[in-house]
């Protein structure tokens, strides 16, 4: 008797502790925030009006060095701004950012917004998963923003989401190495260079002791998540500013872009670059910075000269948290080399707030309620903070307005460079249909991404490489969805 | 009734009928749900393309592409690769070690048992972090600064693929005897003294013992390592994606990395699950191949 | 024992061959150390960016700083911890408790189907974990809804086929009268398991305990699919998107490591016994 008394207490304790296990979940409070983003509305569907309580998500990367710490901030200014409303952050790294969404996006759960690069907008369009807020952003809202970066947050007909900034992708001099090495960077900033230029400034950046190299001319971050972005900056200025030309063929198969990987190959030779450059990841290459590795790094930020700056002070402050052997630093706006004797184009970047469906479709509200959230994240208060840290300009009214009051020390001529940059800025191509920008993010990733990594650790040659993309590209496209010249 | 006449024959209790169920309804009702079903369903969605919001059939496609992949053969050679330089090495070290072991003290043997032991214990995670920086390509990485003491310039190590399977070998070669170790200990130590007295009676020597004697008897202990460690090998897939990711250029993709790409970087589900099936066929077929020849006389 | 000729000279001789074999085994032990070793060493580092020059083999100073800083990280880093704890803690006792009931009744009560069941369990073993992942994945998460969530964590590891097979193979050594002789005086088949076969078992059930906590503690694929929120991951997933987030914070990275490690060789050290022997269960005949 005393035994099946035992029994029962234990499958007793089981049963509790295993409804106990299902009804302690991890973002399960009754918003429903990790489920799809209808049942969290359609627990508020029962009032019309607007002040139905609902919950709104989001998946923020480190956009700028402060911006991670200020998220328990924003999510109290934006309930306070909207009582009924709550927005729930849920931070990521850059590495990962993709990986979590596309794991959310494909399992039919995404965020309600993620901050991504607006190239990526065509992927989910693709898919059916981003979502048009085209009939709740109010004329307000789209009204905030400069007319060029809101091109690049739209597909065909639809606006999938707001720009938080539009950034120039450049390359970062340490001042003091260039001006050793006898290079006028201030007529760079001016005027640009040609890559024969540049080649030519590089090696003169290079500092070796018998076999060792302890400084080098340039290094870019090739590793983790920086893979896409030497080739894709670089392109640009070979004369393929776009994966599409206007007439939507290929672009990477045109001979231009097998002299931009024997220029990119050849500077690994040169000695110029490292030639474990297949290794440096985003920390490395601005490490190597700091500590007086390499002359020139990219890619470049505009707010690496805001670090640079913070470091310069923890050294003069002595306090051992400055990098570790690091060195004071100038930081330096340069643009990038053309290539092939193309015109410069910068590459210019907008990245901001993209809005996702789940499974089910939000109801009109929700929508709201997400335009509402985005427009928040990115003008006023929020965007005039966060491109002050990113030195960005700043794209919105609002975020000028409230951008006032901030003081910010940058060097006069880095911003004049970023002008001179912004002022042959890629155009935004929203006219590029959604399946055929899916279609060239697969060939990156599966193709270019990979082959890359074995041209700059030397194992294939450029007309290797070259081959594979334009194979690939012949498969996806047909023979006569490429360039061919 | 049990009668001492009897000789010693297991005999089962008559169950109680619903109880003998009862026992292992929890097992089957977890296997059901997270293996069995599982297993059917990726049957299902091999033939299918997964798209989130609903997916389609598309019949054999997804074999055929994976037949006529390049990516998939080549990631079967690699695995093969990294299961021949891995397995076989593993096996004999280990087998040498608890040779070694063997006449030593018993404390001293459990010393040395956990010794070996201990890194199984720490996480893969936490072991791919410190030989990520073991192999740091600069000149100042471990590895390197070891080599350098010979003379070798330092090597890019994760980063080409000369290299990267190399590295991702040596890494097995270092941390994963334990097991094997204090297996192969037990078993040395079940062997029964009277075949060494008959040995040394006929004079027979260490060497001639150890193969005559010592070999056979750890035939099964080697044939269940074997098939354990090269089942495991096949599906190896945490090192290469931590480490190198994969490449460069696909050099570390294993087949286990490759579906995981497949699975959860381009969602492509159907696909995936088409290649897992086509792995646990191979499997099987390697495993089957193993007791065939080697278990002859091995009743397991 | 025999192996080695004991009569071989003297016992110099035998001394000598003894200490040339612990200095041989010392010098694998050293390589095969080395990188826990190295991981420790190097978590009392200075936390700053490092990735520079060198790493050394003995740090200049000693401090527990890139201890704070990992912990600093997030303020969930405490939390991945906690539920490691609770998703190994719970797999533990769930697979304790049920496998060796399985593992019971495979071994010594007859009942139909008995032969084919456990051969069918035996087979899940040769399935390689990526058949299951996808279509598992696509369960929890499309079907159930229960992503980033304790259920998501502990529910497919509940009871392992593993573990039933140990079970299965140490039950196989209890004689049956035993059970026989309680049938006979009387008692029903719960009381046979709890009262008689438990205690006898204690062994495989400790062993089965260790191994599973070990496994679930360790693992980092599942828990890295199915987690989508920082607050829910274990310590492996946070250990992951530590590095990823902090690519040259090096010593606070082996800080993390050491801290995701330690709680097992505790456990490892103090349970020593156990871990060695269930290694050896259902591997080695007799």
């Amino acid at each position: 008797m005393m035994n099946k008394g035992k029994a029962l207490s234990l499958m007793l304790a089981a049963t509790l502790s295993v409804s106990a296990l299902t009804a302690c979940g991890g973002n399960k409070n009754d918003n429903g925030a990790s489920s799809p983003a209808a049942s969290g509305s359609a627990a508020a569907s029962g009032s019309a009006s607007s002040g139905a309580k609902d919950t709104i998500t989001a998946l923020l990367p480190p956009v700028s060095p402060t911006y991670q710490d200020n998220f328990d901030q924003m999510e109290k200014d934006f309930n306070a701004k909207y009582p009924n409303l709550t927005l729930k952050i849920e931070p990521a790294s850059w590495e990962d950012m993709t990986q979590k969404l596309d794991t959310q996006v494909n399992a039919g759960s995404p965020p309600d917004i993620a901050f991504i690069g607006s190239d990526g907008i065509s992927k989910y369009v693709q898919q059916g998963m981003a979502l048009d807020l085209t009939d709740v952003a109010t004329p307000d809202m789209t009204g905030d923003y400069d007319a060029v970066p809101l091109e690049y947050m739209k597909n065909g007909n639809g606006l999938y989401g707001f720009p938080a900034y539009m950034e120039v992708h450049a390359l970062g001099g340490n001042k003091q190495f260039l001006e050793e090495a006898g290079i006028d960077w201030k007529k760079v900033q001016k005027d640009g260079w040609t890559y024969d230029e540049f080649r030519e400034a590089i090696k003169k950046g290079v500092v070796k002791s018998g076999d060792k190299t302890s400084r080098y001319g340039f290094v870019f971050a090739t590793a983790g998540v920086a893979s896409k972005d030497y080739l894709g900056i670089m392109a640009k200025s070979a004369g393929m500013p776009a994966a599409f030309t206007k007439d939507l063929k290929y672009a990477y198969t045109s001979k231009n872009y097998l002299e931009l990987l024997t220029d990119l190959r050849q500077m690994i030779d040169d000695g110029s670059m490292p030639k474990e450059l297949s290794s440096v990841d985003a920390g490395k290459r601005w490490n190597m910075f700091l500590t007086g590795q390499t002359m020139i790094t990219g890619k470049g930020l505009a707010t690496f000269e805001n670090s640079a700056k913070k470091n310069n002070a923890k050294i003069d402050a002595n306090d051992g948290s400055a990098v570790k052997d690091s060195i004071k630093v100038d930081y330096i706006v340069l643009p990038v080399p053309t290539f092939a004797g193309a015109a410069p184009v910068s590459s210019t970047v907008v990245d901001g707030y993209v809005a996702f469906r789940g499974k089910k479709e939000p109801t009109a509200e929700h929508k709201a309620n997400i335009a509402k959230a985005a427009y928040f994240l990115s003008s006023g208060k929020v965007a005039a903070t966060t491109n002050n840290d990113l030195f960005a300009a700043h794209i919105t009214k609002s975020g000028r307005e409230a951008a006032a009051s901030m003081t910010i020390d940058r060097s006069a001529d880095n911003v004049a460079a970023v002008e001179t940059m912004l002022s042959h800025a890629a155009p935004a191509r929203p006219d590029i249909p959604a399946e055929l920008g899916a279609k060239a993010i697969k060939i990156e990733n599966e193709v270019i991404v990979p082959k890359m990594q074995a041209l700059l650790a030397g194992e294939i040659k450029p007309q290797d490489m070259y081959d594979a993309v334009k194979k690939a590209a012949i498969d996806a496209f047909g023979q006569d969805g490429i360039v061919q010249d | 009734m049990a009668q001492s006449a009897q000789p010693a024959k297991k005999s089962k209790i008559k169950g109680d009928g619903v109880w003998d169920y009862a026992f292992i309804a929890v097992a089957l009702i977890v296997y059901a749900m997270f293996t069995a079903y599982p297993v059917l369903s990726a049957f299902i969605i091999s033939f299918q393309e997964y798209k989130p919001l609903g997916s389609t059939y598309i019949g054999f496609d997804n074999y055929a592409a994976t037949f006529k992949d390049d990516l998939f053969w080549r990631s079967i050679k690699n695995t093969i690769v990294y299961t021949v330089l891995t397995v076989p090495v593993a096996l004999l070290l280990s087998f040498l070690v608890a040779i070694m072991i063997l006449p030593l003290r018993k404390k001293l043997q459990t010393v040395f048992k956990a010794v070996y032991y201990l890194p199984v214990v720490a996480s893969g995670v936490a072991l791919s972090l410190v030989w990520l920086w073991i192999f740091d390509p600069m000149p100042g990485g471990i590895f390197n600064q070891f080599i350098g003491w010979f003379g070798a310039h330092n090597q890019n190590w994760l980063g080409s693929s000369a290299t990267a399977m190399f590295s991702l070998v040596i890494m097995a070669w270092l941390s994963s005897h334990g097991a094997s170790i204090i297996i192969y200990l037990a078993a040395l130590l079940g062997i029964d003294d009277s075949y060494y007295e008959a040995a040394d009676l006929d004079g027979a020597s260490f060497l001639q013992k150890l193969w005559h004697i010592v070999i056979p008897s750890l035939k099964p202990t080697t044939l269940f390592l074997l098939v354990t460690a090269i089942i495991g090998s096949f599906q190896v897939f945490q090192n290469a994606y931590l480490m190198t990711g994969g490449g460069p250029d696909h050099a570390t993709t294993m087949v286990g990395l490759l579906i995981f790409d497949n699975a959860f970087k381009y969602f492509e589900f159907g696909k995936a699950a088409a290649q897992s099936l086509i792995l646990a066929l191979i499997i099987a077929l390697v495993s089957l191949f193993q007791f065939k020849f080697l278990g002859k006389d091995v009743d397991y | 024992m025999s192996l080695y000729n004991n009569n071989t000279g003297s016992r110099a001789g035998k001394t000598a061959r003894n200490t040339v074999i612990v200095v041989l085994l010392l010098l694998f032990a050293l390589a095969t150390l080395f990188p826990i070793y190295f991981m420790v060493i190097s978590s009392f580092g200075d936390p700053v960016e490092a990735g520079a020059v060198s790493y050394s083999l003995w740090p200049g100073k000693f401090t527990l700083e890139s201890y704070s800083f990992f912990f600093n990280y997030s303020k969930y880093s405490y939390r991945w911890i906690l539920n490691s704890t609770i998703v190994a803690g719970a797999v533990t006792i769930t697979n304790v408790f049920f496998a060796t009931m399985a593992g019971y009744a495979f071994s010594k009560l007859r009942f139909k189907g008995r032969g084919v069941l456990f051969s069918i369990l035996l087979a899940a073993m040769m399935i390689p974990y990526q058949v299951t992942q996808v279509p598992l994945y696509i369960l929890i998460v499309n079907t159930f809804h229960i992503e980033n969530t304790f259920s998501a964590l502990i529910l497919p590891g509940l009871v392992t086929v593993y573990n039933v097979f140990l079970a299965k193979q140490f039950m196989s050594s209890i004689p049956t009268e035993i059970m026989e002789s309680a049938k006979v005086e009387g008692c029903s088949q719960l009381q046979i398991f709890f009262r008689i076969i438990m205690p006898l078992s204690k062994t495989v059930m400790a062993v089965i305990a260790i191994l599973t906590f070990m496994d679930s503690w360790n693992t980092f694929f599942w828990p890295f699919l199915v987690t989508n929120t920082m607050d829910m991951q274990t310590i492996q997933v946070g250990l992951k998107n530590f590095r990823f987030a902090n690519t040259t914070y090096f010593s606070p990275m082996m800080a993390g490591a050491t801290i995701s490690a330690v709680p097992m060789f505790i456990l490892f050290f103090s349970l020593q016994k156990y871990f060695l022997e269930g290694v050896t269960v259902g591997a080695v005949k007799g």
